[in-house]
């Protein structure tokens, strides 16, 4: 199970790399953390004549607070988003989720950027960054452009990037004031990608539902909004009852397929679990019921 | 960019030079180019953790990572953690305790556990399993292991030698 | 010093003499020798279940720059026999398994051709050049379909793909079975599980052409069938061959048989004349090392009112796979299902049936507990079904129907027999442990409070340290029966103690150290352990089916106390003092009494190196060799508890806490004794709620990667509590018994039953194990669907 030959490039910059993307194109693959490339490169399910190796490009590792939020490199590591204080207090549940990916050597080299672009349809980022309404920057010797995270994802592992442009920063908009969060997966194991995962985030304003988003993975092609659901919530009250229509909404947008670790059947099912247990705990939050 | 590369690569102390091939994992880079097989791969796509080793101060799977990468780089192998006359806090724990039988895994245990130690210093049982739940034994059934890490992390914080012995 | 007050190391928690070169990276596992020279091998593997080959054409891969050859099955076909498994056994069909394909391809993952390059990157790229035409022909990976006889045949030879079965039967079972006030049955089914060592399996030719010796460094439990197996398919002499298994990365029985792969990178570096290397990676180990399991039971208890149990009836089909593992034999894991289904229990009318059915898939081989953890699961799941109807507690119904005190030697359904062992023992250790009837308290109030709550049993008996009146597989011709301790005293006076066993993580160089320093009155470091290694013994097999302490440590014993003998003997004439009133003792013998003594480097140095010192009667090595069979081994046994919670929702399952109580016999070192129990519950656990090999239809590997073959991790393994019963075996030397394999085969029952126990409100049975939450979520919607 080793590798088959490629060339290799670690260029220092952004323009660098996106040069060689512009020449080598889809013959090219980005390395970012590597930690989803290079088992598909060990299995020789991909066989690029080139890998471009960003980690030595300087100024994409950061996390800066912005107007109305937070950008981040490309090269920013899971570990990082655990860890740090600014995440922590604007966005607590990047943080929360960060410790169902994987493990600590796997978070310690997996980077924003790689697994937004990998685009694993049972990953924890990419369900965050819809969730979220991240904007997505991507580089190219043509110039950038910002890609919403709704339009981002277009299929399993695949997604709007052109294959000679590199993702660059990734940003936040802070979610509305007063909000709650809640983030829920069921995994075979710890670490592993998970059967089903839903993210929520909710805002409140005089008992009344302002603000709903309702995101899932694992049961789909790609991470999934839940627009029906989020409608049911919005303008009401956040009650057992809604919440429980919600859920019910929720699993039947969402998507999911048969394999060999669930069925589609028991997938939609922990969709509706999980999302009932993700908006208590947000509407919890939004009421500083919990910290 | 194509064929062999020179890479200098510092582990456990000793500064190398080498000529490789883009594609060698970190791992076959230590283990047939130094020569250093305590770096043990068992599965090469990153779920084992048998292959774990220090790179710049952070545990990472040899296995998902080229020695390209590590050019310029330091790693910490099990064979730089202790010898068999002076055994690390961690070593000596783990043979206190009976934190391994057939000793394949061992070396990844090691260097996943002074990752976390180092990162979180004294450790719950629960968060020794959840920590190392990225490294696979197939022995042990972990507990000693999860003994051992317990202990060993005390004693690293304390100065004390690990173990009750 | 009294020698009844001397500490003795039996029985102590002693520290591994392996552990420091282990833990510092200095073990020589089997991918870890680099001799100069060396090339490495890369297998095509066939991608198609069963197909005729009808052309491999090489020339590319040949070409490449750093490939030293490429060879195909009908290459290499006068350079090794194929591997037969035979058995004496009725009704067993033997069928050949070829080190590379010819004429057709029976799984996917077999052999189909062999690159030797410079390195495994190149050989890698090399094998994916080579071009197979494949016809595809039809296959059975169902082994109720292949068991047709319409099916389509793997081995056309045999004329069926049922190559094997096997009836036991006492008493009129279908006579008791109508006449029991209370039936309880069903269809069990037992998944297809990999063995899953954390070491892949790795093989290192090195051939001398000069000397004409082959040295084979394996990654293997059995360097003795080995070197036996070598010199038969390959022609050669056994004082030619070496089978060196240095340090192996656990083995569970996977690395217990001889495999193609082994015997081809022996016949390349013969033929090459360089070593050549083999090193399996996970894929190719998930494809094609020795799989478990994956019987289906239709089984039915019959009970007396009052918990009696009167007749046991069982229909067994085994899925062996595509070939019949050397030397095993197909046989092994399903018949031992049979053998071992009537538990520790008195069982006075059994039928047991068994087939086995060849289809498409990796060969079935022995894995830790072989055949009686699908034994245990079955057995104990009917005898909490009947508890249940009966309104029995679970481990009185056990405790009724257990062999007695008094019954021992106790001669099983299946012709096993139980010596005195501590069936009752164990269970009433688990239930203090547990504080059964607060546990049962506590869960009432837990599901009342809406937590699904399941507390679970297991008790087995097993046999282990099998001596040669027992084929260790039914009717196999090798005899896995004795073991043989050649134990030396050098004139530095230390002591290297030659065995024929091979530690694969057992800490055998440990604990039979433990067992020789004591009988020979020396101190641990100056015993030296030699396994591993076929240089040292004319005749070995390896460590398996829990041998090594009860059969080694038994020749330690024997060989320990001859040396001992001739020790006092050369040590009486230098202190003029009668042998009776000497002490061997911490590596001096002494005269009882007095403070007169002699190291033992002091006597070994007057016996080799004082010429002339000794009378010509006491000029002898002292060294001495001795076998020991313990004819038909002895009993091992234990009882499991496992509590365990299952999300009402999810249907995710925790195991909250695992206790047990197992005997086995004298314990040399509970500090390993305890490891090697938690390591067998694990892997149990695992068994019972993860792992699992998916084939689909067609025989294709569906789980071929760690992401997919879910390995337990620490995160989903309990604390556990281990208490040991010393029931001292009445037919061991030492009174050892062996325990290598025991966790494995109580937990997966002790989990089944623990899930069946928290879903009781809705009345559902565990009979598929791996439980996993889809299939809790199956059982759980059909259950209310019924309400």
């Amino acid at each position: 199970m080793k590798p088959a030959p490629f060339a290799y490039a670690a260029p220092r910059s952004v323009e660098e790399a996106a040069a060689l993307l512009a020449e080598h194109g889809g013959d090219a693959r980005l390395l970012a953390g590597g930690q989803s490339l290079v088992p598909m490169l060990n299995f020789r399910l991909l066989e690029p004549a080139l890998l471009v190796d960003i980690n030595r490009i300087a100024g994409l590792d950061g996390i800066a607070e912005i107007a109305g939020g937070l950008r981040l490199g490309a090269l920013v590591r899971h570990r990082m988003l655990e860890t740090s204080p600014l995440i922590a207090s604007r966005f607590p549940i990047i943080a929360a989720a960060m410790a169902e990916v994987a493990h600590l050597a796997i978070r310690n080299r997996g980077t924003i950027g790689g697994s937004l672009a990998h685009a694993d349809p049972a990953a924890e980022l990419p369900l965050l960054a819809l969730l979220l309404e991240a904007r997505i920057t991507a580089v190219s010797t043509q110039g950038r452009r910002v890609i919403a995270a709704s339009d981002f994802f277009t299929a399993a592992l695949t997604t709007a990037l052109a294959p000679d442009e590199i993702l660059t920063e990734i940003e936040l908009p802070d979610p509305p004031a007063g909000s709650g969060w809640g983030f829920a997966e069921l995994a075979r194991r710890a670490g592993d990608f998970a059967l089903a995962a839903v993210g929520v985030i909710i805002a409140e304003a005089g008992g009344i539902c302002r603000t709903a988003r309702i995101a899932m993975a694992g049961v789909g092609p790609t991470p999934l909004r839940a627009p029906a659901a989020e409608a049911l919530l919005q303008g009401g009250t956040l009650d057992t009852g809604a919440i429980a229509a919600a859920s019910r909404a929720a699993a039947a947008a969402a998507q999911p397929a048969d394999d060999l670790h669930a069925s589609a059947a028991y997938r939609r099912h922990l969709v509706e679990v999980l999302t009932r247990g993700a908006l208590s705990a947000a509407v919890a939050r939004a009421r500083k019921v919990v910290p | 960019m194509s064929g062999k590369r020179r890479i200098a690569v510092t582990v456990n102390g000793t500064r190398y030079e080498r000529e490789v091939e883009p594609r060698l994992l970190l791992g076959d880079f230590l283990r047939s180019e130094l020569d250093l097989t305590g770096t043990h791969f068992g599965c090469e796509h990153g779920i084992c953790g048998a292959c774990t080793v220090i790179l710049n101060g952070d545990s990472v799977r040899a296995c998902l990572v080229f020695a390209v990468q590590a050019d310029g780089g330091e790693v910490l192998t099990v064979e730089g953690l202790g010898s068999v006359e002076a055994l690390h806090p961690l070593q000596q724990a783990f043979h206190e305790h009976h934190g391994l039988q057939c000793g394949y895994c061992t070396p990844g245990m090691l260097m996943t556990a002074l990752d976390l130690i180092r990162k979180h210093g004294r450790l719950t049982e629960a968060a020794v399993r959840a920590g190392i739940s990225g490294n696979l034994c197939r022995c042990t059934g972990y507990q000693n292991i999860v003994t051992a890490i317990c202990a060993a992390a005390a004693a690293m914080q304390s100065g004390e030698p690990a173990g009750d012995a | 010093m009294r020698e009844e007050l001397r500490p003795k190391l039996v029985g102590a928690r002693v520290k591994r003499v392996e552990d420091p070169r282990l833990l510092t990276g200095q073990g020589s596992f089997a991918d870890d020798y680099r001799p100069a020279g060396m090339v490495h091998v890369a297998l095509l593997r066939s991608a198609y279940p069963h197909a005729r080959l009808l052309r491999i054409d090489t020339a590319a891969a040949r070409s490449m720059a750093g490939v030293v050859a490429v060879f195909t099955g009908d290459e290499l076909a006068e350079a090794a026999r194929p591997m037969v498994a035979t058995s004496k056994m009725k009704d067993y069909r033997a069928t050949a398994m070829p080190m590379l394909a010819r004429g057709k391809v029976r799984y996917v993952g077999e052999p189909v051709a062999a690159v030797v390059a410079a390195s495994r990157y190149i050989a890698e790229d090399a094998a994916r050049r080579i071009n197979v035409d494949y016809a595809p022909l039809p296959a059975a990976s169902d082994p109720l379909r292949a068991a047709e006889a319409s099916a389509p045949l793997l081995h056309e030879e045999v004329r069926s793909n049922i190559v094997l079965s096997r009836e036991f039967a006492r008493g009129d079972a279908a006579a008791a079975m109508a006449a029991a006030p209370l039936r309880v049955g069903a269809r069990f089914r037992f998944r297809r599980k990999a063995v899953l060592a954390l070491e892949n399996r790795c093989y290192l030719g090195d051939y001398h052409r000069g000397r004409r010796e082959l040295t084979l460094y394996s990654a293997t439990q059995v360097p003795g069938i080995v070197r036996d197996a070598l010199s038969e398919l390959m022609a050669m002499p056994e004082h030619l061959i070496r089978v060196v298994a240095a340090d192996v990365g656990g083995g569970f029985g996977g690395k217990a048989s001889v495999y193609p792969e082994e015997l081809l990178v022996a016949v390349l570096a013969r033929r090459l004349g360089r070593p050549v290397k083999y090193a399996s990676d996970r894929l190719e180990d998930l494809l094609s090392t020795s799989q478990a399991f994956d019987e289906i039971v239709d089984a039915e208890l019959g009970v007396a009112n009052d918990g009696t149990i009167a007749a046991l009836t069982a229909e067994v089909v085994g899925d062996v796979g595509a070939y019949s593992i050397y030397p095993w034999t197909a046989a092994l894991e399903p018949v031992q299902v049979v053998s071992f289904l009537p538990g520790p229990y008195r069982m006075p009318n059994y039928r047991g049936r068994v087939r086995g059915v060849a289809t498409p898939k990796a060969p079935l081989g022995p894995y830790r507990g072989v055949g009686r953890p699908v034994a245990a699961f079955v057995m104990e799941r009917l005898i909490d079904m009947a508890a249940r109807r009966l309104g029995i507690d679970p481990l009185a119904m056990r405790r009724q129907n257990f062999v007695a005190a008094e019954e021992f030697p106790y001669r099983t359904g299946s012709g096993i027999i139980w010596d005195r062992a501590g069936f009752a023992e164990c269970l009433t250790a688990v239930r203090v442990a547990l504080d059964y009837d607060a546990l049962r308290r506590w869960q009432k109030e837990a599901r009342a409070a809406g937590r699904w709550i399941g507390i679970g049993f297991a008790s087995y008996a097993e046999l282990t340290g099998i001596g040669s009146k027992i084929p260790a597989a039914p009717g196999m011709p090798v005899n896995t029966g004795t073991e043989t301790a050649t134990l030396r005293i050098d004139p530095s006076g230390s002591v290297t103690a030659i065995f024929g066993v091979a530690s694969h993580g057992q800490g055998l160089e440990t604990t039979l150290a433990q067992v020789v320093a004591d009988e020979l009155g020396v101190r641990l470091e100056d015993v030296r352990i030699v396994q591993g290694d076929t240089a040292g013994r004319a005749y070995t097999t390896g460590t398996y089916a829990s041998r090594s302490a009860v059969l080694a440590g038994g020749a330690g014993k024997l060989a320990a106390a001859a040396l001992r003998e001739k020790v006092l003997r050369a040590a009486a004439h230098l202190l003029e003092a009668h042998v009776d009133d000497l002490v061997a003792e911490g590596s001096r013998v002494a005269i009882r009494g007095t403070d007169r003594s002699l190291s033992f480097r002091e006597i070994a140095r007057s016996v080799y190196l004082q010429f002339g010192r000794m009378p010509p009667e006491l000029q002898e090595e002292l060294e001495a060799t001795k076998l020991y069979d313990p004819q038909f081994g002895t009993t091992s046994s234990a009882t499991h508890a496992a509590v365990v919670e299952i999300d009402p929702e999810t249907f995710d399952v925790r195991v909250l806490r695992y206790v047990v109580a197992e005997d086995c016999g004298r314990v040399i070192n509970p500090m390993i004794v305890d490891g090697q129990v938690h390591g067998g519950v694990a892997q149990g656990i695992g068994a019972a709620l993860l792992e699992e090999l998916v084939y689909d239809g067609e025989g294709q590997l569906l789980s071929g990667s760690l992401m997919d073959y879910l390995v337990p991790s620490a995160a989903e393994i309990p604390p556990m509590e281990v208490i040991h019963i010393e029931a001292e075996s009445p037919t061991t030397l030492g009174g050892f018994r062996g325990m290598g394999e025991g966790g494995t085969i109580g937990a997966p029952a002790a989990i089944a039953n623990a899930v069946t126990d928290a879903l009781a409100p809705l009345g559902i049975e565990v009979t598929e194990l791996p439980v996993t939450p889809e299939r809790l979520y199956r059982l759980v919607e059909a259950a209310r669907r019924k309400e």
